[in-house]
């Protein structure tokens, strides 16, 4: 029994001298701990990548714009800082592709493609690659020049790609999140796919990132939504569309190129 | 019977719960913010509100979880008991702000309605590894967001408090849910083994607090138990065991009791709050009423009635005293119920 009788209750003024020399010690110990417990959680994170999202930033570029495989604009020279790609890959606002935008904008502009345009929007970059949103949906078209349209370039097939790799929606990878790859990521990436911002593949052990097409040349990204996350074995025939790398896959053999279920992306940050 | 809301009443110590309380969130914040910037400047805003409310969020909840017990093994842990309920409702609060940005940043602006974009994305719900992981932080941020509308004494008055305490438990099952959550989305990219660590580390001391305080209580209840079984009366506790205004617990033929001690007399009454099923048999007489070491709820140790304009009431039992040793009849008188008190003879 106590020799003397201490007794909490809350709703008095003061709690018990007991209680208060008991718990001021345990209270400052938590105060020391917590930050050596947040110190410690970040220390141990994966570091980013240094891939710019310029929100909030709006920026005019000048160029030529091109439609297949994918929306593209081919900044003219100067337009952009020399650090940047000039083959800018336009996605649209949210975790759309910018096809619908630049649909509705030929629809009273008539075709654009191959001509010189200035659009407006939001820049991201990073890893060599170049991308826009294009923020203003419609009022991204700044200006429309008279120049006579230029004829969008064959894909000419260089080469040949066969390793494994991450599929990634390149607009949050290349800047707006991070990090914009991995399991914490995957249904964003799934959303961005289906929204129809191209796929792009990165593989595990080379700087190179692809934007992945069928035989016909068109986007995969609903075939390719079911193996997001996995590390996929890809092969392909790879071509050039600018300075973006363009591999053609086989949809049909997709389902045998994921051939390591058991591998998961981690990512790399 | 209806029941009228009151607002929360506000004392000195509740005032300093929640400026220590909202001291050390913004500790908690402010360093992940700063080490964020230093180690790793690249981070953007949205992924930095996203894991430093996370993380101050599941710390929160170790602690709730670890109160209960910690205050079982010592009872000068009480004052943190008082209010957790505040606690709670930040906790909440914070995990809120967590799971918007999550669902705005990962879900929204897409080709599909954003809270079914969380359920319907990842469609791996046969893979461990590939588990959509966000969905086990859906229900667990339900759960307590139930918890945080119910948590005022409206709530617990309107449900009965034996619901509300049922419903108050789930907070283990959000628990469970959100060391899945964790288990199943971060830790399969963060993959350092310092996260595992520390997620086993937080499982494994809420546990073992439960643990030890359990067999605490139990060992206490079975040693009383074997001790008592009389005819009609049960030998309970020996008058000197307990003292002056306060009381000793025992478990008496199915019978929850808590025997008090006071100017010259002892009674014996539930040991149950009617509040919130406190442990009445741990609080005192004050001002001649027994007291709830929880949230000070008050009654009469003779009827087990709380003072008008209260209406709580307890059930009652017979008491004797032979020689130094109290005897109880474990059989329960109606609620509220007078009952003579035994009276200690000096002599």
């Amino acid at each position: 029994m106590d020799k003397q009788d201490h007794f909490y209750i809350g709703w008095q003024e003061t709690m018990p001298a007991p209680h208060r020399r008991f718990l001021r010690p345990f209270l400052f110990g938590l105060v020391l701990l917590l930050p050596i417990l947040v110190f410690t959680t970040v220390w141990f994170q994966k570091d980013f990548n240094d891939h710019r999202f310029e929100l909030g930033t709006l920026t005019e570029v000048t160029g030529t714009y091109y439609e297949s495989p994918v929306p593209l604009l081919l900044a003219d020279e100067g337009e952009l800082p020399n650090t940047l790609s000039k083959s800018i890959l336009l996605v649209g606002f949210g975790k759309f592709g910018a096809e619908g935008i630049m649909k509705d904008i030929q629809e009273t502009e008539g075709s654009l493609v191959g001509k010189k345009v200035r659009l407006s929007g939001t820049l991201i970059y990073g890893a060599g690659h170049t991308v826009m949103e294009l923020t203003q949906k419609e009022a991204s078209l700044v200006q429309v020049y008279e120049d006579a349209a230029l004829k969008t370039p064959a894909l000419a097939t260089n080469g040949a790609y066969q390793g494994k790799g991450e599929i990634l929606d390149p607009k949050c990878y290349f800047g707006v999140m991070k990090p914009g790859e991995g399991k914490t990521h995957k249904s964003c990436a799934i959303r961005c796919l289906s929204g129809g911002i191209p796929a792009v593949f990165k593989p595990d052990n080379t700087g190179d990132y692809y934007i992945l097409l069928d035989a016909q040349g068109k986007k995969l990204n609903e075939q390719l939504l079911p193996y997001i996350g996995y590390l996929v074995d890809m092969n392909g025939s790879v071509s050039n569309y600018f300075d973006w790398k363009v591999m053609v896959v086989d949809s049909r053999a997709l389902s045998l190129n994921v051939s390591r279920k058991g591998e998961r992306c981690g990512g790399d940050g | 019977m209806a029941v009228s809301y009151k607002p929360v009443l506000w004392n000195r110590q509740k005032k300093k719960y929640d400026q220590i309380l909202w001291m050390g969130i913004a500790l908690i914040l402010g360093c992940f913010a700063i080490f964020e910037f230093l180690l790793h400047p690249t981070i953007t805003i949205e992924t930095l509100i996203i894991r430093a409310t996370a993380f101050t969020a599941i710390i929160l909840l170790h602690i709730i979880l670890m109160i209960g017990p910690l205050c079982r093994l010592d009872k000068r842990f009480l004052p943190l008991l008082y209010n957790r309920r505040h606690l709670g409702v930040s906790m909440f609060l914070i995990a809120l702000v967590h799971a918007a940005f999550c669902i705005i940043q990962f879900h929204a602006l897409g080709d599909t309605n954003p809270i079914a974009s969380v359920f319907l994305s990842n469609p791996n719900y046969q893979e461990i590894s590939q588990y959509p992981f966000q969905t086990l932080g859906f229900f667990a941020l339900i759960i307590l967001m139930l918890m945080a509308v119910s948590s005022h004494d409206f709530w617990l008055n309107n449900l009965s408090p034996k619901m509300w305490k049922q419903l108050h438990m789930s907070v283990y099952i959000a628990y469970a849910l959100l060391i899945l959550h964790i288990a199943l989305g971060t830790l399969q990219y963060e993959k350092d083994l310092f996260y595992t660590i520390l997620l086993w580390s937080g499982f494994l001391t809420i546990s073992g607090l439960h643990l030890v305080a359990g067999w605490k209580t139990r060992s206490q209840l079975r040693a009383e138990q074997n001790a008592l079984k009389q005819e009609g009366y049960f030998e309970v506790a020996l008058l000197e065991e307990i003292s002056e205004k306060r009381a000793k617990a025992v478990f008496v033929d199915g019978q929850n009791i808590a025997i008090f001690k006071y100017d010259g007399k002892v009674s014996a009454v539930s040991n149950i709050c009617k509040h919130q099923m406190g442990p009445l048999g741990e609080g005192k007489i004050v001002d001649g009423c027994i007291t709830c070491p929880w949230h000070g709820y008050q009654y009469y140790p003779g009827n087990g009635q709380s003072p008008p304009p209260f209406k709580e009431k307890l059930a009652t039992y017979r008491v004797k005293i032979i020689k130094d040793k109290i005897w109880i009849n474990p059989s329960p008188f109606p609620e509220g119920t007078a009952v003579e008190p035994a009276i200690i003879n000096h002599g």
